[in-house]
């Protein structure tokens, strides 16, 4: 069982929007993250540094034929993160007796 | 920030944290339309196979296999250019799942043909290539919206 552990990095709604869309993913396109979440280019490279400096995110440039492209992916450690942080969202909901309802 | 507040901001992060997910399990769906382009194409094959000329044969098996992997290219593009989903999101239940699909196409295919081809019928394959197309199209969608419950039963800030 994953131990809770709320993430003060991870939680501000943009941040949270990322990791959240690595953690479903072996790894995403920037184009993907950017247009997904709404960002710009810079406000999402932004974001995207500051994980990687935290060390929860690893980004990888390469080229697909002769077009740059950016992919980023959650790290080990950023993935035990996100799981950790995700368990005290639930802690705190269950907690309350609140229920978040299907999607 | 008082505790009501933080329950509430918690909620909606789980709610946000479930929403992300699924557009990536979302735009992995392949398309329905695939599954009855394959029906099709194995259709084209099998009346090929009925007919045995080498002009039919040699005209099915290209448009079978070229048409295949145009439609297999352009349903699975999107997550090759946008993100691949994480392999644990698909537990057993979802090999099952792909596994018995397969099964029932390919057994239930042959089953009708071999009936149909000892009953005597004229263009066997065809007939059952038709039926299994059929299952094809029809239930390629099913497979596909049990896979995704599946996945989204699986992603992170799922009810443990």
């Amino acid at each position: 069982m994953t131990d809770a552990r709320f993430d003060e990095l991870i939680h501000p709604p943009t941040r949270l929007a990322i990791v959240s869309l690595l953690a479903a993913s072996q790894w995403a396109d920037f184009k993907f993250i950017r247009d997904s979440i709404g960002l710009s280019d810079s406000a999402l490279s932004k974001q995207l540094t500051t994980l990687e400096q935290a060390e929860y995110v690893e980004i990888h440039k390469g080229f697909v034929g002769k077009r740059p492209r950016t992919s980023a992916r959650l790290t080990p450690a950023g993935r035990t993160a996100f799981e950790q942080h995700v368990a005290a969202l639930q802690d705190m909901v269950a907690r309350s007796g609140m229920r978040i309802a299907p999607q | 920030m008082d505790e009501e507040t933080r329950t509430s901001d918690a909620a909606w992060a789980l709610g946000e944290v479930r929403a992300r997910q699924q557009q990536v399990i979302d735009q992995a769906t392949i398309p329905a339309w695939y599954w009855w382009a394959v029906g099709v194409l194995m259709v084209v094959l099998a009346v090929g196979v009925d007919i045995r000329t080498s002009a039919a044969i040699g005209t099915a098996v290209p448009v079978f296999v070229v048409g295949l992997l145009a439609a297999t290219g352009a349903a699975v593009r999107g997550q090759f250019r946008q993100a691949r989903l994480r392999n644990g999101l698909l537990d057993g239940r979802g090999v099952a799942a792909i596994l018995g699909f397969v099964a029932l196409i390919v057994g239930g295919t042959l089953g009708i043909a071999f009936a149909l081809r000892a009953g005597g019928v004229h263009y066997p394959a065809t007939l059952a290539c038709a039926a299994g197309g059929i299952v094809m199209g029809l239930g390629g969608p099913v497979l596909m919206r049990t896979l995704r419950r599946i996945m989204l039963g699986n992603r992170a800030g799922s009810p443990r």
